[in-house]
């Protein structure tokens, strides 16, 4: 009996739902509305990834980015230990007037890594952003320990928001932004028993707080495609095992040992495994048929097989992980940025 | 993602309706122009953003801003500027914490995957201190009930334990979750936690031979949990020349192979062994030969490279990384 013809991939439908969520969200994206920015980088990333950027309007983009930005109004705010970057909505940004009194500056790591993202895909020159007050300001956001918060008033501290400022430094080009070394030391002490990380030390191994750990060491320049044993920052050999052992029966990449498949992983995960050169160790045929298996008719990706509505998360990265694949059609990703290869000018 | 509120059944009453805020000017969102991936913001929503964005401009600490907090938070529990705002209300009312502590737990059942809520109940405990220990483990053990494998609630777990204390159960606690699901790699990892960071065990030296005990017994009654061998494994961290030369550690190997030739993680687990160093016992030569000829692997093969080649058949997902493996053997290996 004939095996059943490889599943395609719908563009039509892809592109058509991207350009959608371009123009506008439906109101279920209410409580997803802090990280707009995230959204929106997601969508145009999306775009470019099917190579298909030409379909939003540059100018647009970055006009509308760039209204993110906070800028100091004193020289001295810089010392303030705000940090001057990009919010990620409207509903923490709050107009100059009002900045005047303190804590009204809700500027954010993650959204200061989308807008940057979005801006070099859509060719628009970084250095007319100050970059200096971003990176000086940053630099106030990294803790003793190495790690960094998102926001200068409290806020959680983990991988993610170590990978951020990593990315920024990267994407303007200029490592004042943060303390490598300690960085570096908060990483390692991030990696599990088994191998793989987790989002703060102790914590158990999971593929988005690995892909945060193995992207910011490579753009820091503390680890290349090196995995041999005696390379000395991270347990190398141990890391390669969870990561290729992710990939489950079905195919498709777990986050976690012993949980389920989720299409996101593929991206995570497969990310890690390409950066360090390993990506042709997985069973890439495999791969595809689990994240075809996720693709809805609506367009997009859904997180398992056999849920209804997809999300705009896991579509962004199933289209991610088909670019890793190879996918026919698709733009290549410059993987520890998370961008197309051709904007990392 | 609704407030737990009990007025879920009555009917939002529009604050531009109610009396006791008719001072305030609501502050529209300005969205600018040509905006991109604009939300359909249902009304509510957008007027409750547009009333606290008037009261956060204001700075406003009164008990109607933590109310107008608490009903942004019912419609966007991840708005991290409203929460901060409302810890702020907080210490300036000097807020009851306790209650504060009661509606943390209401909201964190229906929104147990949201990092604020999580953060917020850190800064609860942080305030009420070290009382709060034995309330926060438990209020864990309950959303753990629901989803034992919650990250944001392990994470919180482990933090209440280094910071406000309560170790004296915790090993009990991850036997009676291994019981539950000796799949839970959650429960695994609290465990090398708790092994390694408990004040009142010994730490890993002292635990590692009762805890490879505890790992041979459960890998024999599954050897296809991948988590207790990572675990047995993770014993022996930062020690390989004792990983080398423990015979348990192979021993527990063979004594899998022969209820199942094919377990990949054994098999692994002697490729990794030999690969650092270990010295093959007769026995663990004689499973391999059996091995080699069972597979009908032809040609000549040390012991490492025969491993190879069998993982390379009974696990095909990674056939070319076992494959790999064999090219890129440590000189001198058996």
């Amino acid at each position: 009996m004939d095996p059943p013809p490889p599943l395609r991939f719908d563009w039509e439908r892809h592109l058509l739902f991207l350009e959608m969520i371009v123009d506008g969200l439906p109101l279920e994206y209410e409580t997803q509305e802090i990280n707009r920015l995230t959204l929106a980088y997601f969508a145009i990333s999306g775009l470019n990834l099917l190579n298909a950027l030409d379909r939003v309007q540059s100018n647009q983009i970055s006009n509308w980015v760039l209204s993110f930005q906070v800028h100091p109004i004193r020289e001295t705010d810089l010392e303030s230990g705000e940090f001057y970057g990009f919010c990620g909505s409207r509903s923490s940004q709050f107009s100059s007037s009002f900045s005047e009194v303190s804590n009204k500056n809700c500027s954010h790591l993650a959204s200061t890594y989308c807008a940057l993202a979005i801006l070099k895909m859509v060719g628009y020159n970084l250095s007319n952003i100050n970059p200096e007050a971003i990176l000086k300001s940053m630099r106030k956001l990294q803790q003793h320990d190495g790690s960094f918060v998102p926001i200068h008033f409290r806020a959680e501290t983990d991988l993610r928001f170590v990978y951020c400022a990593a990315a920024i430094c990267s994407m303007l080009d200029n490592w004042t932004g943060m303390d490598k070394e300690k960085a570096k030391e908060y990483i390692v002490r991030c990696q599990s028993y088994d191998g793989g990380f987790g989002l703060v030390p102790d914590s158990e191994s999971h593929g988005g707080a690995t892909f945060c750990a193995v992207a910011a060491l490579q753009l820091m320049g503390f680890i290349g495609e090196d995995i041999s044993p005696n390379q000395e920052v991270i347990d190398m050999p141990l890391l390669v095992e969870w990561l290729l052992q992710r990939q489950s029966g079905d195919g498709g990449f777990q986050g976690r040992m012993n949980k389920p498949s989720d299409t996101c992983y593929a991206f995570w995960v497969g990310g890690v495994l390409k950066m360090l050169g390993l990506f042709e160790f997985i069973n890439k045929d495999a791969l595809r048929n689990f994240i075809l298996s996720c693709q809805s008719k609506y367009g997009g990706f859904t997180k398992f097989p056999g849920m209804k509505f997809p999300d705009l998360y896991h579509s962004y990265y199933s289209f991610s992980a088909l670019s890793l694949l190879g996918e026919p059609g698709f733009r290549s990703l410059y993987v520890e940025l998370g961008i197309c290869s051709d904007c990392n000018g | 993602m609704s407030t737990s509120s009990d007025e879920d059944d009555v009917e939002r009453i529009p604050l531009c309706s109610r009396p006791e805020w008719s001072d305030v000017q609501p502050l529209p969102q300005d969205d600018g122009p040509n905006p991109v991936v604009s939300i359909a913001y249902r009304d509510e929503f957008r007027e409750t953003m547009d009333y606290f964005r008037a009261i956060y401009a204001a700075d406003e600490r009164s008990c109607r801003a933590l109310e107008l907090t608490t009903e942004a938070i019912g419609m966007n529990p991840g708005n991290y500027t409203v929460w901060h705002f409302r810890r702020l209300v907080l210490e300036s009312l000097n807020a009851n914490l306790h209650e504060e502590r009661d509606f943390v737990d209401r909201i964190t059942f229906q929104n147990s995957k949201n990092y604020q809520i999580w953060h917020h109940r850190r800064w609860l405990a942080e305030k009420l201190g070290t009382e709060a220990a034995n309330r926060e483990l438990e209020f864990t053990k309950q959303v753990f009930a629901l989803d034992a494998k919650n990250y944001h609630t392990w994470s919180h777990r482990q933090w209440v334990l280094e910071s406000l204390g309560g170790w004296e159960n915790e090993l009990e606690f991850c036997c009676e979750l291994l019981e539950d699901d000796v799949f839970n790699n959650s429960a695994w990892n609290q465990r090398y936690f708790v092994i390694t960071r408990s004040p009142l065990l010994g730490g890993l030296q002292a635990m590692r031979d009762s805890e490879v005990c505890y790992t041979s017994k459960i890998i024999l009654a599954d050897p296809h949990n991948e988590s207790p061998w990572r675990y047995l494994r993770g014993l022996y961290k930062g020690e390989i020349q004792m990983l080398i030369s423990d015979n348990k550690v192979p021993e527990l190997c063979l004594k899998v192979l022969e209820i199942n030739k094919s377990n990949l993680f054994a098999l692994s687990l002697l490729l990794d062994l030999l690969s650092r160093g270990h010295q093959p016992s007769d026995e663990l030569r004689a499973v391999i030969g059996a091995l080699r000829s069972s597979q009908d692997i032809a040609g000549t093969h040390g012991l490492a490279a025969t491993l190879c080649l069998v993982l390379e058949t009974v696990d095909p997902m990674r056939s070319s990384y076992w494959a790999w493996r064999r090219t890129n053997l440590p000189t001198g290996v058996c």
